[in-house]
């Protein structure tokens, strides 16, 4: 399961990222860390970014970037 | 890259010692310099977002610093060139090149954990760190963080709570950076972020010009997880990088995820309380329920940029007016005053008239800056952004696009500057290549003057003013243009580069009212201050030109600038610039306009009052509209021509700065030269079609 099967509302655990390796450093230095619990905001249409909460922020994440965000079961 | 700047411009200062400023995107780190520095800052001449180094003077009792604010960023390991900027900034302060005294590392205290990555970095340096704990004002209550075991933990100098948009707080963080200048003993950074066996395991990659062996860890550890080998190490850190993954780490996240282990244990034990649980909808998110919504959102979107144009042309008109009065009553004034002469002409055709034409438009070029600023300093800029993503790499651009394509409706020089932001080369590239494209506010006085003078005042279908919906369509036309050709180019250009898109959304927030006017003053002064110089210059230079050599009028019968220097270039162009309905004049014009698109206005009015012969200031839009063709008795300019002459201006390449600029940002002459080219073909085809199409529908 990754980010891009959470519905908007719905909350998830982060379980690890995959991917190009400048996207996983960029992604946990803006502190998607494993553990880190999120929540899907909003996902722009025709697979545009999405928007989701974790910590005190909001971010937004291209669609393809986002797949690579894999949740705990 | 080497920055001795400072050393060098300010030797004038008592002290050398400086101050770094140094704080993620977002976090009020702009608003802050503004505070310390207040009026005594060095803005470069073209300031972007904040993509410049900008260097301001802060005093406290006793001395002066110097401060100079970096680009925004989240990490020393860069994604876009502005963070790039930033890091090799403190790469060369570790390596001991004028490095700075304190650094003050800006915080938003609402997002602690995140904003703290950043400054756990820079305390790998040894450089006494200054935390400012911005907004503290977010906090719904100020004693729920514990902020000497704050200071403590982190090993700081110390931790200032403040609130640049309050103004509170600044005498604090003051006192904090002179007493961690003069200060003899530093606080000690104990850096437990990381172990020992992780240090020694990454000895072999440490490398020796770094002044701080903390740093030098860190330093290594970044190489590491980008897999970037110096001096031949790559089989050394291949083995490194599987050594860690047997310990369960991955390699590529590794300083991320230690330093975060770090800092959530200290937040977790300085936090009274969690400040918000991620299912918590904060206020912003209820806006974007209906800004970001996405049917709702993009039409929201679409109804501000139709205000924002319309106003420039309903409000602007009628400052527009005062300043044409008195630009007319002062010259009819000094054409009475002084004695006449070669002076005053000069005075009066060249000067008056040359530059007065250009400070008539700056009440719109204020205007569109104040709706720029409010959209980016509000955070709405970010959700336009967020929106547009799709589409704009549907058309082979990026979401970050978005501002300086937005920023280039003012002035292609910050837009192109603030293309930095973008994170991949390709996507930049062509946001560069096409940016001109979007009309910048140089356009508008051409736009305006023809628009005023050949487009009647009507309303159409009850709402729309025909001269308002003119100039919408004149924008449409270069924007359609350009994302067209960036979809082209994007498929041509082979640049490598891989994208992503990681942006915060920050929280929507009312804009400081004191930055908001210092941006609208910085534009308005740099527009002033090109007229005073540039624009001065040609109309001296052409005031000449017009107005040499002098024939008696009596004995040749036609209007002598006819037979001036300028005349004759003007008749010589003529030939090639006949089929697109221009004349001589607009051919000088086109040519004086090279260095700057707005000259063509004051290059019109130059013209015009040396070849007016009575005793008075010439009106151009008059002048314009009565100008009769003296062989066919027909009028010179009519509405087709103004059509035409516009759609040359919105593509054409006259602007001798953005050159300047793209060969500059882009390294390389090709791109520069390739520009030109594709635009001045693209200008001179768009405007023949719209004459000669127009002639065969039967206008004139």
């Amino acid at each position: 399961m990754t980010l891009i099967d959470l519905y908007p509302g719905e909350r998830g655990t982060i379980n690890g990222i995959k991917g190009e390796s400048h996207l996983q450093n960029r992604l946990v230095e803006m502190g998607l860390l494993t553990g880190i619990e999120v929540r899907m905001v909003k996902q722009a249409p025709f697979k545009g970014p999405v928007e989701i909460k974790y910590r005190d922020s909001y971010l937004s994440i291209r669609w393809e970037d986002a797949r690579h965000i894999e949740l705990k079961q | 890259m080497k920055h001795h700047f400072l050393s060098k411009k300010h030797k004038s200062s008592s002290k050398s010692d400086w101050v770094a400023l140094v704080g993620n995107p977002n976090s009020g780190k702009t608003a802050i310099f503004n505070l310390l520095t207040g009026l005594n800052q060095k803005v470069s001449n073209y300031p972007g977002i904040t993509v410049e180094k900008k260097v301001g003077t802060t005093y406290t009792e006793q001395n002066s610093y110097n401060i100079l604010d970096l680009p925004g960023t989240y990490s020393l390991s860069p994604e876009s060139f502005d963070e790039q900027i930033v890091s090799d900034q403190v790469l060369s302060w570790a390596s001991g090149e004028d490095p700075p005294s304190a650094i003050v590392s800006v915080v938003d205290a609402s997002n602690l954990a995140r904003n703290l990555f950043l400054t756990s970095q820079l305390l790998d340096l040894d450089i006494p760190v200054v935390v400012a704990l911005n907004m503290i004002d977010r906090l719904e209550d100020v004693n729920q963080l514990d902020i000497k075991a704050l200071q403590a933990e982190l090993g700081a100098e110390a931790v200032i709570p403040i609130s640049a948009k309050l103004n509170r707080g600044l005498d604090n963080l003051k006192g904090a950076i002179e007493s961690a200048i003069s200060s003899q003993d530093k606080a000690n950074h104990p850096s437990t972020w990381i172990d020992q066996s992780m240090k020694d395991r990454l000895a072999p990659l440490q490398n020796k010009q770094f002044l701080s062996p903390k740093f030098s860890t860190a330093q290594a550890l970044r190489m590491l997880s980008r897999s970037i080998s110096s001096n031949g190490n790559a089989s050394q850190i291949k083995s490194i990088r599987k050594s860690i993954s047997e310990l369960g780490f991955n390699a590529n996240t590794l300083e991320a995820t230690l330093r975060y282990e770090w800092i959530d244990k200290i937040v977790r034990s300085i936090q009274a309380k969690i400040d918000q649980p991620i299912q918590k909808v904060s206020r912003s998110e209820k806006w974007d329920n209906i800004l970001t919504h996405r049917w709702i959102g993009p039409a929201i979107f679409i109804g501000i940029l139709y205000f924002i144009f319309q106003s420039i042309f309903t409000w602007a008109t009628i400052p527009m007016d005062w300043i044409q009065l008195g630009m007319v009553q002062f010259s009819t004034f000094v054409l009475t005053q002084m004695p006449s002469g070669m002076l005053r002409d000069i005075l009066v055709e060249g000067i008056i008239g040359g530059v007065g034409a250009i400070v008539i438009f700056l009440p719109q070029i204020l205007i569109l800056s104040f709706f720029l600023t409010l959209m980016e300093d509000t955070g709405y800029m970010a959700r336009v952004a967020f929106m547009l993503d799709r589409g704009m790499t549907k058309m082979g651009l990026h979401g970050k696009s978005i501002l300086p394509l937005m920023s280039g409706y003012a002035c292609a020089i910050p837009g192109i500057m603030s293309a930095r932001t973008i994170d991949s080369w390709k996507e930049r590239l062509v946001t560069i290549l096409i940016l001109p494209l979007m009309s910048c506010s140089a356009r508008l006085p051409v736009y305006t003057l023809l628009i005023s003078a050949f487009i009647p005042p009507l309303t159409v279908g009850g709402y729309f003013q025909l001269q308002g919906l003119t100039l919408v369509i004149m924008y449409f036309l270069g924007t359609a243009t350009a994302l067209i050709l960036a979809k082209v180019f994007s498929r041509f250009i082979k640049e490598k580069s891989s994208s992503s898109f990681v942006m915060e959304l920050p929280p929507y927030r009312m804009p400081i009212a004191r930055s908001v006017i210092r941006h609208i003053f910085i534009r308005g002064k740099l527009f002033l201050v090109n007229a005073g110089k540039v624009i001065m210059a040609i109309s001296i230079v052409l005031w000449f030109l017009a107005s040499f050599p002098k024939v008696d009028q009596t004995i040749s019968g036609v209007n002598p600038i006819h037979h001036s220097y300028a005349g004759r270039i003007g008749h010589a162009m003529e030939p090639v610039i006949r089929p697109l309905g221009f004349d001589w004049k607009i051919g000088i014009g086109l040519l004086t306009s090279f260095a700057a698109r707005e000259v063509m206005v004051s290059t019109m009015a130059t013209i015009y009052n040396v070849e007016n012969t009575g005793d008075e200031a010439v009106n151009l839009r008059n002048a314009m509209r009565n100008d009769i063709n003296e062989e066919t008795g027909a009028p010179t300019y009519t509405p087709l021509v103004a059509l035409a002459l516009m759609v040359f201006y919105v593509f054409a390449a006259q602007c001798m700065a953005t050159f300047a600029i793209v060969r500059q940002e882009t390294n390389s002459w090709k791109w520069p030269l390739f520009m030109v080219m594709y635009m001045t073909a693209l200008a001179y085809v768009g405007a023949m079609v719209v004459y000669q199409g127009g002639l065969l529908l039967g206008f004139s």
